[in-house]
């Protein structure tokens, strides 16, 4: 019934997976201060494991493995997988997951200006429980394991972004679980039909589907996904859940949460061999259109958070994009799209930990209250402005390259398929108008004498700066980490 | 003299009797009109019994006649005798008229469901069959239309004996434990019942059903 | 099948034990020993329910006097849950009874009845689900329904009263729909198999099945499941169970909704095997999808609008319920088994959660979820315990609902019911809803002022820890010998070929196979 291979890569994966969760077990049990430690130690402890996995996983030429774990005859139920694109991911849900900790510890006490906390045990539980169930997700190779993780990453972020109990909170809360249940609805109809078709759920399976199944099941997988990720019609959560704590924000709407949308499509399409057009032309579709809502939606908001939010939408909208061109033959666009999985995910989580910074410093968030942050305290400056370009895709930094491999993909597929031509054309205009707006917000905020708020600030925790540091060097290193990975 | 025509004679009486309870001014009269009616029934199995030779019949009348002819309605006088509700006797949302035609309509029904069921060896019985299945229709009827609480308890000892009948008819071998245990059960029915009844009778001062309305949705 | 006293001897416990109580006087310095004798019943129901369940999984049959007593894979599930839940929430009893005979809404009279009607109760459950008999069998239910209307009456209030009115009332008409089916079954079995003594028997009934008048069965089976279905909670039959549920005091809500429920259905589940076997599939199949999507579909709605906790979790059971009259209609080993593997889930996830409410009656007083608030911080570790079994209910993974609840959703799919499975997926969510709500209401929050800290005793959280690792280990893992039980009772139901047909080898295969289907228990934890 179980195997427990002997092989270490596959021990250590699972590691990766349990420990979190073994940490949050511990954590319930333990001693209220005992908490933000535990959760620094054991988000650390995870890390080194999966270092160890990737190294060894690098030495042995990167190669693309399934590991059964629980099945019956013929029946895979849960398993893990092993390629370049399941491990980088991982890096970096576990990577930030740890930077998100470390940060937590100094964002959650009495200093803070917008929330005054004590930061109690739950919200350390629950944040090791869904760095946990993201690795779990990551190394699935079954739509059932996919799917126990996809739901527990559901309650996880309901406890989370519900931390501060006010009846807005918690709503948001209820709102983002409700939308992303039925959101796992997809993977509830995408497991049923290939267990119906094939008798397993491994994933690899759906390539045996004939095509209409085929068809179905992926197009059932890009409807969870679309929930999770945010897209239009399924996108309302995520700007409500704004309510969470800001590091819970950052993880949950950079790093993994959202990420979990695009990976099990990105996964579904690596294991389909070959999908159908439809699908292509589905996805892309969708994600242009939620990239000109999201693009529309900037203009009016005022909140850094609420901002960012739009902003996650639209980005992830690229990652559909690339995926769904992927569809249509183009290697380039389905690498890009993986490598701003992994670099929008770092930029993103600077961006809104600066926000959390601001806010924790300054007491609000409000961007047209914030104004020369840059001579108050420097280090706040050249974050934002780090993370405003790599979001909006400015060279030298991470977030250009992987859009310019999407662009790159997408306008060599327009060779073959003329409509897409029309979809890349709106892709740039927003990606310029995105450029645009930043670069107002940053000449707004960043320069100049310091507004009342800004001039009143307290200082930075020494936590918040290392984590700032390490995710700024990130944003510069992280396309360069992913293109040599992916090759 | 003995036929199978005697025992739908005898089951088209029940279904006087049946009416008679559902129609009856005070739980004190119904519960004689439900012992009248038990002893018709009691008649039609001694009936049964001679005429199909089964001797598993002699003894169900004999348990049904302690139980259903003396203890249940005796049961009956003891609990419900106490509980009067002045207010309410015999309260029925239809007027009696169309209680009555509501009951042929039932017993046509049967009829019609009946003949057409296709059952081997019982084309003699089959009207007294279609009585007791609309017996246990009437049964319900009654729950459904009166308003005392008490009368509900008559309508569920008119469905039982519906119930016990059709068994007679179909199955006139069965084991006698099987009956003592119906007619067991259904006393124990009449007692939780009664005892029910008489402490919501102390608690509300009536017996109305539209009393019994605090829980809702 | 194996002759065996045991089955007897399952009974002997409570029946003595109600006995005795009853046999009392009713006095404030007896209190401790209704209890003993309260927990000597529970506790023997429990042994020898688990001593019977052994004997069963090493593939026995047990049968007992005359064969009127049969315990089957089929029945020894429901025994179990009887076993377990009702040692569990008896043990839950104690501490309640107690805080209501302090507070006063109980005296002592009162409270021997209680524990004396509990131990009938269970007695007269554990006969339903071992009757080889099949009038035996309704004569055990509808003793369920008398045995336990006291118990949901048992404060005496208008309301209660009210309840417990309701449920006779309603149960009893139901289920004597029970009994007319009930004899129109034997009725033809006679006139098929001859033999008066044999035919009254489940076992004769399903050798006998394919030459029974098709439509005598199908009437069979409208009457049954009318009848049982009433008490199983059905809509529409289920007017009564969100008053007794409600009502009744939280130990006796958790029995109703975790057992007694579940013992209908076990009636509901052998006609529906013998009718397969007589008419086919399709017409129960097309009745048990109607009946257990409206429940779905209306319990879902009136879950919503609840403000009264245990009324809530009635309403809930209503819906839960009809998930499993569900995976019955959609059929087939996985349907069938994914139905009584969710028969198993929600006993153990309902009775947390009524507990639960017991334990918020204890500290609040009211069930009013407008104010009950901040449970986690008034009574932190019922509070979780509430959380976590509102999630489990809700059908989130780790727990064992999920589990189930998926295993349903991949039998309709398979079977062609997709459609059908997404609504009532949506349906469900709507329940999510509800569930979180109960959650960020009232467990989470600040608590109300001048409420003393500090959780319920230890005797009451205790049963509620273990009914709580129950619901995590089958959400992990289902055991094997669950597994195993849960597949050849769906033989037993489906009528698949029995296990006795087919080579050795052949049986290890199968089994693993389809208790694959069976335990998937979708989580990683399960390797360790």
């Amino acid at each position: 019934m179980f195997n427990l291979a002997p092989d270490p890569l596959s021990s250590l994966a699972l590691t990766t997976v349990l420990l979190p969760f073994l940490g949050a077990a511990i954590i319930a049990l333990s001693p209220h201060a005992a908490g933000k430690w535990l959760c620094q130690i054991f988000s650390a402890a995870t890390l080194v494991v999966l270092l160890d996995l990737v190294f060894r996983f690098a030495q042995a030429g990167r190669p693309s493995l399934v590991f059964d774990l629980l099945s019956y005859g013929p029946t895979q139920i849960l398993g893990l997988t092993l390629d370049s694109v399941s491990v980088l991911v991982a890096v970096a849900v576990v990577g930030i997951g740890l930077l998100v900790a470390v940060y937590s510890a100094s964002y959650l006490n009495d200093g803070n200006r917008e929330h005054p906390d004590s930061g109690r045990k739950r919200y350390y539980a629950f944040l090791l429980a869904f760095i946990g169930a993201m690795s779990g997700l990551v190394f699935s190779s079954t739509v059932v394991g996919q799917l126990v993780f996809f739901e527990i990453t559901g309650a996880c972020s309901w406890a989370l972004i519900g931390y501060y109990e006010s009846p807005k909170a918690l709503r948001s809360a209820a709102k983002a679980l409700i939308v992303t249940h039925i959101a796992s609805l997809g993977l509830y109809v995408a497991a049923a039909l290939l267990f119906a078709e094939t008798g397993t759920f491994a994933l690899t399976a759906i390539a045996q589907l004939s095509p209409g199944a085929k068809t179905a099941v992926l197009l059932s997988i890009l409807f969870a996904a679309w929930g999770k990720s945010a897209q239009l019609p399924m996108h309302m959560w995520l700007p409500d859940a704004m309510e969470a704590p800001t590091p819970v924000s950052a993880y949950l709407h950079a790093a993994s949460m959202v990420k979990v949308g695009v990976y099990i499509f990105a996964r579904a399409l690596m294991s389909c061999g070959g999908a159908p057009e439809v699908v292509g032309w589905v996805g892309a579709t969708m994600a242009i259109v939620t990239l000109i809502y999201g693009f529309i939606m900037y203009l009016p908001q005022a909140d850094m958070k609420r901002l960012l939010a739009y902003s996650t939408i639209t980005q992830l909208a690229y990652i559909f994009l690339g995926l769904s061109l992927s569809v249509f033959g183009s290697e380039l666009a389905f690498k890009g799209a993986v490598a701003h999985i992994f670099n929008h995910a770092f930029a993103k989580t600077l961006f809104f930990l600066v926000a959390g910074s601001l806010a924790y410093t300054t007491g609000t968030r409000l961007l047209p209250s914030l104004r020369g942050i840059l001579s108050k305290s420097p280090m706040l400056g050249v974050a934002f402005v780090v993370a405003a370009l790599a979001i909006s895709g400015v060279p030298p930094f991470s977030g250009f390259f992987s859009k310019f491999a999407i662009f790159g993909g997408g306008f060599a597929t327009s060779q073959t398929h003329p409509l897409v031509y029309v979809l890349m054309g709106v892709a740039l205009l927003e990606s310029v108008g995105c450029f645009a707006w930043f670069l107002k917000w940053i000449g707004a905020v960043v320069p100049g004498e310091p507004s009342e708020a800004v001039k009143a600030a307290a200082p930075l925790p020494a936590g918040m700066k290392v984590v700032l540091v390490a995710l700024m060097v990130m944003s510069v290193l992280s396309s360069i980490i992913a293109a040599n990975w992916l090759g | 003299m003995l036929s199978f025509a005697l025992v739908n004679t005898l089951a088209g009486f029940l279904i006087v009797t049946s009416q008679s309870v559902i129609l009856a001014k005070t739980s004190k009269s119904a519960a004689k009109f439900y012992s009248l009616q038990s002893l018709l029934l009691v008649l039609i199995f001694l009936v049964l019994a001679r005429l199909q030779g089964a001797h598993e019949l002699y003894l169900w009348s004999a348990t049904a006649f302690v139980t259903k002819v003396v203890l249940l309605p005796l049961v009956m006088l003891k609990f419900f005798g106490k509980l009067v509700d002045p207010n309410l006797e015999a309260e029925s949302i239809l007027p009696p008229a169309a209680s009555v035609a509501l009951s042929a309509a039932v017993v046509i029904l049967c009829f019609v469901v009946v003949l057409g069921v296709s059952l081997p060896g019982s084309a003699d019985i089959k009207p007294a069959l279609a009585i007791s299945l609309a017996h246990f229709f009437l049964g319900l009827v009654c729950i459904v239309t009166q308003r005392n609480i008490l009368k509900q308890v008559f309508g569920y000892c008119l469905m039982e004996n519906g119930s016990h009948l059709t068994l007679a008819l179909l199955a006139p071998n069965a084991p006698e434990l099987v009956e003592v245990g119906i007619a067991t059960d259904a006393i124990f029915a009449v007692v939780v019942m009664g005892v029910l009844g008489t402490q919501i009778f102390r608690q509300l001062n009536t017996l109305d059903a539209r009393a019994l309305t605090t829980l809702k949705g | 099948m194996v002759s065996s006293s045991l089955p007897l001897y399952a009974l002997c416990g409570p029946l003595a034990a109600s006995a005795l109580i009853f046999a009392t006087p009713a006095r404030r310095a007896l209190l401790p020993l209704y209890e003993t004798l309260h927990v000597a019943s529970i506790a023997s129901a429990l042994a020898v329910a688990f001593k019977i369940a052994a004997d069963v999984v090493g593939g026995e049959t047990l049968s007992a006097y005359h064969d009127w007593f049969m315990v089957d894979a089929l029945g020894v599930i429901f025994l179990g849950l009887i076993g377990i839940v009702g040692f569990l929430t008896g043990a839950y009893s104690l501490s309640y009874i107690r805080h209501d005979l302090h507070a006063g809404a109980l005296d002592v009279k009162r409270a021997k009845l209680y524990y004396a009607l509990f131990s009938l109760f269970l007695a007269m459950m554990l006969l339903s689900v071992m009757a080889n008999n099949i009038i035996m069998m309704w004569v055990a239910i509808e003793a369920t329904t008398l045995g336990s209307a006291f118990l949901v009456g048992i404060y005496g209030k208008k309301s209660s009263l009210e309840a417990a009115w309701k449920y006779v009332i309603i149960c009893t008409v139901g289920v004597a729909f029970g009994l007319y089916g009930a004899v129109l079954a034997y009725a033809n079995s006679v006139a098929v198999a001859g033999d008066h003594h044999a035919a009254i028997l489940w076992t004769t009934l399903i050798e006998q099945a394919p030459h029974l008048d098709p439509t005598i069965v199908k009437l069979v089976f409208v009457f049954a499941l009318i009848g049982f279905g009433t008490k199983v909670g059905l809509f529409p039959m289920h007017a009564w169970l969100p008053d007794a549920h409600s009502e009744a005091p939280s130990p006796v809500s958790a029995l109703l909704s975790g057992v007694l429920l579940k013992c209908a259905l076990l009636a509901v589940i052998r006609y529906y095997a013998v009718t397969v076997r007589a008419v086919g599939p399709d017409f129960p199949q097309m009745l048990l999808l109607l009946l257990g999507g409206l429940s779905i579909a209306v319990a879902a709605m009136l879950f919503y609008v609840q403000q009264d906790l245990k009324r809530k979790l009635a309403y809930s059971s209503v819906e839960h319920v009809g998930l499993m009259a569900l995976g019955l209609g959609i059929g087939g080993p996985l349907g069938v088994g994914a139905a009584l593997l969710h028969a198993i889930n929600h006993s153990f996830a309902k009775a947390l959660l009524f507990c639960g409410s017991g334990n918020v009656l204890m500290k609040y007083g009211v069930r009013d979820l407008g104010s009950v608030k901040g449970m986690l911080r008034s009574a932190p570790i019922s509070g979780l315990l509430i959380m976590a079994g509102a999630l489990a209910l809700a059908g989130f993974p780790p727990f064992n609902v999920f589990v189930s609840e998926f295993l349903v959703f991949a039998a309709g799919v398979k079977g062609g019911h997709i459609w059908l499975m997404v609504i009532c997926a949506l349906f469900f969510t709507v329940t999510v809803g509800g569930l979180i709500q109960i959650i960020s209401g009232s467990v989470l929050g600040k608590c109300p002022e001048g409420l003393a800290k500090g959780d319920v005793g230890f005797a009451a959280l205790a049963p509620m820890v273990v009914l709580f690792g129950l619901v995590l280990a089958m959400g992990v893992a289902v055991p094997k010998p669950v597994a195993q039980l849960i597949q050849n009772a769906s033989a037993i139901v489906t009528g698949a070929p029995s296990v006795a047909l087919t080579a050795p080898w052949q049986i290890e295969a199968k089994a693993e196979r389809s208790s694959a289907v069976a335990a998937a228990a979708p989580s990683q934890e399960s390797q360790q």
